[in-house]
Parts: structure tokens; sequence; C-alpha cells
């Protein structure tokens, strides 16, 4: 081949073949996950918050509830008393940000609020004894709320399930791992609930 | 080198093990046809219409997204995981509001709900959904009047949500707007527009740094005489073009630059607009 035929290829070669390169690595740094693990980490912190709210939403609930039921059901003390018990404990846990990367305080809280949740369900079944009680539009609109905090709690759950399986599957896959070791070395999987949690929420109530 | 590749494998590896023990999730919804979803089959027709106007109505005056939704079938859920699954899937409300809710009627497992978005939470709430469920609706259920049983039942929701303007200013604001979102309200223009100026600066980006590339790199290899200098214009129009039209159609085919701002559907349909859900409302059962 001739010196001028070389040229000519490399001429029609070079000016495709550079800007291709630097798209594609742009798109390599911003479009292969650099950003995910951050972004990942960002939501699931996000969906725990949601979680941590709705919990507290339930613990504010509580007092109302209990002064209510007493005023009709006053011979209900054991029952009234393990819902403040379980309350109380389940308040004294400091909620801190970081609890999510901390298994043993992320059980502890977890355990307690398992706990309310049984408490409050007897609660709730023993009302059922009561038809003052029942037909009595505070109690009811108080019943309603908690169910409804009850059910957000179980979809802010299943939220931030779903958003820490992201992360945790981010941190654990290619391209994540890559950049994980190059980055992010101090990033933790997070906790996650168990699966007994969920089944230690309908508790058997027996007459 | 080495350690790289292997770690590649491995998260190749863990990458097939993590997509199979992806959770299966319910994906099974009725299409949304429509304000009033009849799977179940159980309201005339005259009802539906009726019942179409009024959602219609509701959202004229205030942008709240009503639908009525009647289940052939739970598919093996609660009522209450259902319903947030459906109005997560359909959409319902608009996006930045999350002004969406749903009367959920399954009558073969005998289960009612009132499904509320995030943004309804504070007008619509648990208490007043429970209320409608108890007061207006079931006892008609009880009585085998369905379609009564709804209709009466969107008064009462359409009631709550048209309440006073103090009403409407008390709903909390959208839970978590994306960061394109945020940005586009800091700058006070519309989503669509905040994406197409994303894609814009994108593009640019990758064109200024393949820009410099060649600049630098070509002069350098000119410089050095590796590479013959340019001789005359005629390489720029060749080379530009199918570039910028590259570019051009690169642009379009980008998600969100179509601009769909979404919410009432054109053309005499009706979608969802972007709403979430996060579990609000009440449930019940006959």
């Amino acid at each position: 081949m001739s010196y001028s035929a070389v040229a000519a290829a490399r001429r029609r070669r070079f000016p495709i073949i550079a800007p291709t390169l630097a798209v594609l690595l742009g798109l390599l740094v911003s479009g292969c996950g650099i950003n995910r693990i951050p972004t990942y980490e960002e939501q699931a912190k996000a969906k725990w918050s949601e979680v941590e709210n709705q919990y507290q939403r339930r613990t504010d609930l509580i007092p109302n509830l209990v002064e209510t039921v007493k005023g009709y059901a006053k011979q209900e003390r054991e029952v009234l008393e393990a819902v403040t018990e379980a309350r109380s404990r389940a308040t004294s846990i400091q909620v801190t940000p970081d609890l999510i990367d901390n298994p043993d305080a992320f059980k502890k809280f977890q355990d307690a609020q398992a706990q309310l949740t049984g408490a409050l369900s007897r609660l709730l079944a023993v009302s059922e004894r009561y038809p003052d009680l029942k037909s009595n539009q505070n109690f009811l609109a108080l019943q309603a709320q908690l169910e409804g905090t009850e059910n957000r709690i179980a979809v802010a759950r299943r939220d931030y399930i779903e958003a820490v399986r992201l992360y945790n599957t981010e941190l654990k896959t290619y391209p994540g791992i890559f950049w994980a070791k190059l980055l992010y070395a101090n990033n933790k999987p997070m906790a996650e609930f168990t699966v007994a949690d969920d089944v230690k929420r309908t508790p058997q109530v027996k007459f | 080198m080495r350690g790289l590749i292997r770690s590649a494998i491995i998260g190749l590896a863990a990458a097939l093990v993590f997509a199979g023990a992806a959770p299966v999730r319910a994906q099974d919804f009725p299409q949304l046809t429509g304000r009033v979803v009849d799977e179940a089959g159980i309201l005339p027709g005259n009802v539906r219409a009726d019942l179409d106007a009024k959602l219609a109505a509701l959202e004229a005056r205030n942008g709240d997204q009503l639908v009525v939704v009647t289940l052939r079938s739970l598919r093996g859920e609660t009522i209450e995981q259902y319903g947030v699954a459906l109005g997560r899937a359909w959409q319902i409300g608009q996006k930045d509001k999350n002004n969406g809710a749903l009367l959920i009627v399954a009558p073969n497992e005998r289960k009612v709900r009132i499904e509320v978005g995030y943004g309804l939470e504070g007008t619509l709430t648990d208490a007043a959904s429970k209320l409608i469920i108890e007061g207006t609706i079931l006892p008609r259920f009880r009585a085998h009047d369905i379609a009564g049983g709804i209709t009466r039942g969107v008064d009462d929701i359409v009631r709550v949500l048209s309440g006073g303007s103090e009403d409407l200013q008390r709903r909390a604001p959208a839970v978590s707007p994306s960061p394109i979102d945020r940005v586009a309200a800091a700058l006070g223009i519309p989503v669509a527009l905040a994406y197409l100026l994303l894609a814009v600066v994108a593009v640019a980006v990758c064109a200024l740094v393949g820009w410099l590339f060649v600049t630098l790199f070509v002069r350098r290899l000119v410089a050095t005489g590796a590479l013959p200098k340019r001789q005359g214009g005629y390489r720029r129009s060749n080379r530009q073009d199918p570039y910028q039209s590259a570019n051009w159609t690169g642009l379009s085919t980008l998600p969100g630059a179509s601009g769909s701002i979404g919410g009432f559907g054109g053309f005499g349909g009706f979608s969802g607009g972007g709403g979430s859900f996060g579990g609000g409302g009440a449930s019940g059962s006959w």
C-alpha cells in the first residue's frame, strides 16, 4: 500500500473513532453504575425513615387508645399494662441513623416493635367484647387510624426490604462490586427485616 | 488485572444468582380502561356511566383522581396488599401531588377497601375512609345492593375530597420527589423540560469531550507529522452532518425527552398521572 493510501485510511478512521471512544468513556463512567451505590443507599435510607415514621405514628396513637379503652374496660388491666409496657420499651430504644448498619441494634428495635404489635392486637381483640366501647366514635376513629398505620408499616417495610435488596445486590454484583471496592469501601450491606418478625405480627388470640 | 477479571466473573455469577432469586411480584392487574373498571362485571351500564361522570367532574374540579374498580379475584393476596400494588401500577393521581384514590370492591372475597394516595391521606383520612365503608357502603352491600353501595360510597368520598380550601391546604406534600423533580421545582420549570435540559447537557458534555479529544489528539499527531494536514473544508460538511442527525435522533429516544407531563390522557382516554400510594385508607368486609 502506498503512503497516501495509508494516510487516507487513517484520516477516514480517526475522526469517527476518537469521539466514539470519548462518548463511550463518558457513558462508562456515568452510565455503568458509578452513581448507583450512593443512589440506592439514599433510597434505602429514605425508605427506612418512612418505616421509622410509621412506627413513630403508631407510638403516638397508643396513649390515646389506652385511655379510651380504660374508660370502658378497666378490668382488662393486664392487656392494657402489656401495651403500655411494650410501648415504653419500644420508645426506650434510641433510633439513630446508623441503626440499619448495626444488625444487633436493628434486631433489638425490630423485636421491641414486634412485641408492641402483639400487645396492640391483643388489646383490639379484647375490645371486641365491649359493645359500648365498640360504638364509641373516638374509639372507632382510633381503631381506624391504628389499622391504617399498621398497614402503612407493612407497606413501608416491604418498600424498605426491596430497596435494601437492590442496594445489597448492587454491592455484591458486577459492576457494583467493582465500584464498591474502588470507591465505596466503607459501604456495608444493610440490615433486613427477618421473616420471623412478619410471622410474629399476627399473634393467635384465644378465648 | 487478574483480580479485576476474577471479581468480574464472581460478580457476573452473583448477578445470575440474584436474577434468579428476585422475588416474583404480583403483576396480574386488570387493564385501566377508564375511571370505572368493572372486572367483576357487577355494575350495570347506566351506573358505570353515572359514576364515570362524577369521577371526571371531581378531577376537573380539583385534580384528584378517584378510580372505582371491582375485582374478579384478589389473586391470593390481602386487599391491602393488592390495593397498594394496584394503585402504584396504575399510578393514579398526579405525580407531584400523589392525589389519587381507589375504591376497590372484591365481591368474591366480600372485601372492600378505600386505598388513599400519599397526597390525600390528610384529607381522606383512615378514620373518614372507615366511616364511609362502615356507615355507607357495607350496609348496602349486606342488603345485596352492590351498585347502590358503590354509588353512595363514591358520593361520600367525593364530598370529603371536595371539602373546604383549608382541607386542601392541609394535604401533605409528595413524599420523596426525585432529584430531577426538585431541580425542576427550584428552577420553576416543568419536569419534562428539566429532563430535556439534562439530556442536552449530557450530549453537550459528551460532544465537548469528544471535540477536545479530537482537536488535541489530532493536532498533536499533525504536529508530529503522523497525520497529514487537512485540506479544504469539504470534510466538515461531510462529517458533521451524520453526527448532528445522530445526536438529534438519539435525543428523541431519551426517556423523558418526549415530554409526557401526563395525568389526564388526551384523546378522551384515561390514565394515571404517576401518583404513588403508601397504604393509607381503610378496609371492610361483608
